[in-house]
């Protein structure tokens, strides 16, 4: 009885789909310990410097449509933080007095209202005068 | 009612043992009540899903249909009509062109099987990729095909323009000449895994002496071919047509996700002719029509294919 | 035939294999193309829009594949595919090992029932349709589960393979199975499929195979869009989007990759199922 056990346990018919399942099962165990729908980056301007009371916009992204999700200002440091993210792919951009923008910045996240951190902050660049 | 005689009348051979001959009787109908329960659930689904539909159709393509009331019986309008129906002289030309290139892809298939059949290493291999292309997703098969021959981005055009061979993109499946000729190379990529399993097993169950005999009586190896090799396939290249005929029906996937028919019908295959007419026109008892000529059709080329390889060559039945 | 054999060329090398080698790459690489380039794309989201395309991937990134588990509703398609698949898979385990057991027996009307079953494999599902679909409706089974895996509860193909596998059992077995007194059921349960195994792999792998890649008949059936199988999803998918995002390509790599899983898995059983002879025309 004991070698039939150990014959279905070795056969890849049985190892590789419970396999499977544990990836899947702790995958989704990282996924609730990391939802919590931050986004954190910082503002620069365009001499290095950061940038308070900048504006910056989150907006969800879907295949067709763009919509308008928040807005955050940056801290004295220049950092900001949403703290309601539910999406995984949106976009972000600084703006400073109607005269400086960033560019849009794309964050495409592994699962829905990942925590995530900007690596390379946003820059602010003068916006051309007309 | 079963204990008052030996088990071992059970095995129907035959009693030995004279006994109540109303008891043995009904052990042997009551065996012949279970084999029939046995067969019962999968006779049901044939019953439902092949003999009735098979009938109903032939009954329908003399009807005008109507799902609220009565059907009347209009005897052969709707062949008459089809007659004069194009799409349906396209679609079953198209449906013969597809048919007729079934012998391509079996040959491949043979090249191919006759190399894997030697003993290299790797064989396996080699032969899982090339069969890999069976167990997928038509659907997805079509989309990928659909994208490699795209005018703009496509694969194919890239490679021809490369090779300097046309100077303009084709759009492939937007073309007339070039619609059927697409999907019949995709239909041909994912089928032909299938075709080389079963010449395979036809290779394989040659037995070897056969050639050793004939290599002694100093037979050059294109002779063992064509004198042993060939008339031994005959049923496996008969399935592997078999199947290549089938392929006109089951490619409705493809030319539904490829071109949906087009342009202008130069893709349109019999069977989705009848899906169009039976679900987007809804001309049911028209579709039922097509269907009857499609199926006689389906008949006629098994038999001429059963003739042309020896006759009964389907009858490879294991015991 | 090319083979070499011993007696001719004793003492001689054999020929070179390598030329043979070179031709099967070849013939490997055209096979696998199709596979790799749409991989790439949905990697990458290259060859979308870019003409030339790129040969290597180039900044390969997974988020397509959050688009497609996100953005359509793949969990609630794959849940249908999967019950679908699951209800063909056992019916046709159960009620086909019945019937060949059934037929390994020698009854009066065996011979006809044979040329039934055979000449019933000669229908093509898609020369039912029309039909199948009305059956259907008067069952009511339209849009639901078993209106979608009644058709392919049995096939005739799948019974052979059990029945050759059936006949291959000593009847000194059955026959001491049955003094011990085992009914006819527990005969197949207890000697018929455990003897089978190649012949159950088998039937689950082309029953698998069947309904998890059938399209036209949930498209006939469906009528509802969460009722929707996989491939219709794909389908509808491709109606709405079209070329525009390498999502769609991400959705085929997910759709395809069960089917390639099983088949890997299990292709020694698979083919060995196909070529024992028990496939008809």
């Amino acid at each position: 009885m004991n070698s039939r056990f150990r014959t279905i346990l070795m056969s890849r018919f049985f190892f590789l789909p419970v396999l499977l399942l544990a990836v899947v099962f702790s995958w989704n165990i990282y996924i609730t310990m990391h939802n919590g729908g931050l986004v954190r980056g910082r503002v620069m301007g365009p001499d290095g410097a950061p940038v308070a009371g900048a504006t910056v916009r989150l907006m969800e992204q879907n295949f067709t449509t763009n919509s308008d999700r928040g807005q955050a200002l940056t801290q004295a440091d220049g950092s900001f933080e949403f703290v309601d993210n539910r999406s995984h792919n949106i976009q972000l951009r600084a703006e400073k007095n109607g005269f400086m923008r960033s560019e849009q910045r794309v964050v495409r996240l592994y699962f829905r209202a990942q925590n995530t951190t900007l690596d390379a902050p946003l820059v602010l660049q003068a916006l051309p005068s007309k | 009612m079963t204990s008052s005689f030996p088990r071992n009348t059970l095995t129907g051979a035959g009693s030995t043992v004279p006994v109540r001959r109303g008891a043995a009787g009904s052990k042997q109908r009551r065996e012949l009540t279970l084999i029939w329960a046995f067969l019962l659930p999968s006779l049901l689904v044939f019953f439902l899903y092949r003999i009735l539909p098979l009938a109903w159709n032939v009954i329908l393509s003399f009807q005008q249909f109507s799902l609220f009331g009565e059907s009347k019986w209009i005897g052969f309008v709707h062949y008459r009509d089809m007659l004069e129906d194009e799409v349906f002289w396209t679609s079953l030309w198209n449906t013969l062109i597809y048919i007729a290139s079934a012998p391509i892809g079996i040959l491949l298939a043979l090249a191919i099987s006759l190399m894997v059949n030697i003993e290299i290493r790797g064989r396996n291999l080699y032969r899982t990729i090339v069969f890999l292309s069976y167990p997928l997703m038509t659907v997805a098969v079509g989309i990928i095909w659909r994208w490699m021959y795209d005018e703009k981005v496509g694969l194919f055009n890239f490679i021809l323009r490369y090779l300097g061979v046309i100077d303009k993109p084709l759009p492939f499946l937007q073309s007339f000449e070039w619609a059927l000729p697409s999907i019949l190379l995709a239909n041909v990529w994912q089928i032909l895994g299938f075709y080389m399993i079963i010449l395979l097993a036809g290779l394989q169950a040659i037995p070897q002496n056969l050639y050793e005999a004939a290599s002694i009586d100093g037979a050059s190896p294109r002779q063992q071919f064509i004198r042993i090799t060939l008339p031994l396939l005959r049923p496996s290249i008969f399935l592997a047509f078999v199947i290549g005929i089938m392929t006109s029906f089951t490619s409705f996937d493809l030319v539904y996700v490829m071109t949906q028919g087009g342009p202008s019908h130069s893709s349109e295959l019999l069977v989705t002719y009848i899906y169009k007419a039976a679900f987007e026109l809804s001309r049911i008892d028209y579709a039922a029509a097509l269907t009857v000529v499609q199926f006689v059709l389906l008949v006629v080329l098994t038999w001429v294919g059963n003739r042309l390889s020896g006759g009964d060559a389907g009858a490879r039945e294991t015991g | 035939m090319r083979k070499n054999i011993a007696p001719k060329s004793r003492g001689v090398r054999r020929s070179p294999h390598w030329p043979l080698h070179v031709a099967l790459i070849v013939v490997s690489a055209l096979m696998l193309m199709p596979f790799y380039w749409v991989l790439k794309t949905s990697l990458t989201g290259e060859n979308i829009f870019v003409y030339p395309p790129s040969v290597l991937p180039k900044d390969p990134h997974p988020f397509y594949y959050v688009d497609v588990w996100y953005f359509i509703p793949f969990a609630r398609y794959l849940a249908n595919s999967l019950i679908v698949s699951a209800l063909a898979i056992a019916a046709n385990v159960v009620f086909n090992a019945m019937a060949a057991y059934a037929l390994t027996k020698n009854f009066k009307g065996r011979g006809l029932m044979m040329t039934l079953l055979l000449s019933c494999m000669m229908i093509p599902f898609q020369t039912t349709i029309v039909p199948a679909y009305l059956i259907t409706g008067q069952l009511g089974l339209l849009n639901s589960y078993l209106g979608l895996a009644l058709p392919t509860f049995s096939t005739i193909v799948c019974i052979f393979v059990y029945k050759a596998s059936f006949d291959a059992v000593p009847r000194s077995l059955i026959d001491a199975a049955r003094i011990d007194g085992l009914s006819e059921l527990q005969v197949i349960m207890k000697i018929m499929m455990p003897l089978s195994t190649a012949a159950v792999a088998t039937n689950v792998i082309l029953s698998f195979i069947w309904s998890w890649n059938s399209f036209l008949w949930p498209l006939i059936v469906v009528r509802e869009p969460q009722m929707q199988t996989l491939p219709l999803g794909l389908s509808r998918f491709l109606t709405y989007h079209e070329n525009t995002t390498g999502a769609l390509y991400a959705f085929c790599i997910m759709v395809l990759l069960p089917g390639i899983a099983i088949f890997l898995l299990a292709q020694k059983e698979f083919i060995r199922g196909l070529t024992s002879g028990a496939t008809k025309g």
